[in-house]
């Protein structure tokens, strides 16, 4: 399933360069032939995975031999994992727009290292003083009480 | 022949180990320079204009067309034309001349199926061993007025037996068109001595400029085809509703030429003639010989030849191809190479392909048999 990757990797090239559209639209043949239960016959996915594996062979010909083998399987970890950081990185890229941080309207702003509103001083332990207070705080600070 | 000094001739070589001969040679310096020469020094029209840089355009072209006339042999110069590569020049013939029946070998690019395909055409099959059946051609070819074979096939580098094809074909009055593509850079070829009737090839598989051919051709069939495309240089005059056709060659070279391809491909003429023909098809079947094809299957014929066709079994020919690029810069081809009839009428899949010629080495051959050797180990 490495033409998806591709077809999205090549697709935003695509926007750039009109070279990196053809190799979007063969990428997108691939996708479709596959969800349609089909072989690629593009050659989209031979033309990767030789890549990849030519290029392990140069470092080391048995992590070649393994990811040859098995590299429908690799290739799919890959692809649900992609598709799960780019789920949730839609849910903060959605939040940062609404809410002003990447967690969600009842964020804790000290679990967000960025907002672009505010800037946060992540108080560790160490940095709490004996009253409980953030040491590094200066006037512009607005972190809470340490716990 | 002295591999290395000729190497010198190809800085491109640093990038890699270059295999692919057989789809598109590599260009020497002197070539590439002889090109720049005429952009930087002379672009211009050839054929029209009086002035100093257009007459030094046609004394160029002049001597391009004798270097490949005397390359081939030909009696004379108007006897070669200068077409866009070896396609343009079998389509050139199979337009313009009227065959009843044509007959081409199961083993043709289709360069050399496809404009016979619409005439009266059958195909005679080969031997077992994938070589050519003498025997069957002779029943056969008293019923065609052309054959159109391919000298050396870009499948497997089978070479056919031409003077004895030639010989029996003339006792039987039928036309021999030879497709030289990948001949003609790698063995000498004599068109007066073969009595060839038409010779196709083009100057990119023979260390010339892309878009380059020649269409040669005895004079009397010359004059008897009307030119496939007509336009400027191709008439000494015209008026609204006719026109006088010129003479040998232009009758067939309409339009601006691509002069910087024609002088191009003059030079690489000259370049191959210094080497001498005679030491390039030996090199190559040495290098072919030297190939570990323990646990490869070779497509196509099995004897000498200077390309080498190869399946790894489990492992699809693109991926040996892209494997072979990413590991270790070694370019070679994969897939049907063009002669999809006979991957089709055999069964075969798409196969690798690996094509020698004078820049190649055994160290390279070296380096080709140890990558291949992971290959096989990793597949199996």
């Amino acid at each position: 399933m490495i033409c998806l990757l591709t077809f999205i990797v090549f697709g935003v090239l695509g926007i750039f360069s009109a070279s990196h559209r053809e190799l979007a639209k063969e990428a997108f043949q691939c996708v479709f032939r596959r969800t349609t239960f089909r072989k690629c016959d593009s050659g989209t996915d031979i033309k990767v995975k030789g890549k990849i594996v030519g290029t392990l062979m140069k470092k080391s010909p048995k992590s070649a031999k393994i990811v040859h083998n098995h590299f429908e399987f690799i290739s799919w970890i890959f692809t649900i994992l992609f598709l799960v950081s780019l789920v949730y990185s839609g849910f903060s890229a959605y939040n940062l727009i609404v809410h002003d941080n990447c967690v969600g309207p009842d964020a804790d702003p000290e679990q967000c290292i960025f907002t672009p509103s505010e800037t946060v001083v992540d108080c560790g332990d160490p940095l709490c003083d004996d009253e409980g207070h953030c040491q590094e705080c200066g006037d512009d600070c607005d972190c809470n009480d340490c716990e | 022949m002295n591999t290395e000094k000729i190497r010198q001739d190809f800085p491109i070589l640093k990038k890699g180990i270059y295999l692919d001969t057989a789809c598109m040679s590599l260009k020497p310096t002197q070539v590439i320079n002889k090109i720049n020469e005429y952009y930087n020094e002379y672009p211009s029209c050839g054929g029209r204009s009086i002035h100093k840089l257009g007459m030094k355009v046609d004394k160029e072209v002049t001597e391009a067309r004798n270097q490949i006339k005397k390359f081939i042999g030909a009696k004379d110069s108007k006897q070669i034309i200068f077409t866009k590569n070896a396609t343009e020049a079998i389509n050139l013939v199979a337009n313009s001349f009227k065959f009843n029946k044509v007959l081409t070998t199961d083993r043709e690019h289709n360069s050399n199926l496809l404009p016979w395909q619409e005439k009266n055409h059958e195909v005679i099959k080969s031997k077992e061993d994938f070589t050519f059946d003498l025997e069957l051609f002779q029943e056969k070819v008293k019923d065609f007025d052309l054959i159109s074979f391919v000298h050396t096939s870009n499948l497997d580098g089978y070479t056919l037996p031409i003077k004895e094809i030639i010989k029996i074909a003339h006792e039987n009055n039928t036309k021999v068109f030879l497709d030289a593509a990948q001949s003609i850079p790698h063995k000498e070829i004599n068109v007066k001595k073969l009595d060839i009737d038409f010779l196709a090839f083009s100057g990119h598989k023979m260390l010339g400029p892309t878009g380059t051919g020649v269409l040669y051709a005895k004079e009397e069939l010359l004059n008897e085809m009307k030119p496939f495309i007509k336009g400027g240089e191709t008439v000494y005059d015209s008026t609204y509703t006719e026109h006088k056709i010129e003479k040998l060659p232009a009758k067939f070279e309409a339009g601006l030429q691509n002069y910087a391809g024609i002088i191009g491909l003059g030079e690489a003429a000259k370049y191959l003639k210094k080497i001498g023909m005679e030491d390039i098809k030996d090199h190559e079947i040495k290098l072919v010989k030297a190939i570990d094809t323990e646990g490869i299957k070779k497509v196509g014929y099995n004897g000498e030849r200077g390309i080498f066709n190869f399946i790894i079994p489990n492992l699809n020919a693109h991926e040996i191809a892209s494997i072979l690029n990413s590991s270790k810069d070694i370019m070679i081809r994969s897939g049907m190479h063009c002669v999809h009839s006979w991957y089709n009428a055999n069964k075969i899949e798409p196969s690798a392909r690996a094509s020698f010629y004078i820049y190649n080495t055994m160290e390279e051959v070296k380096i080709l048999n140890e990558e291949l050797e992971k290959i096989k180990r990793m597949v199996n």
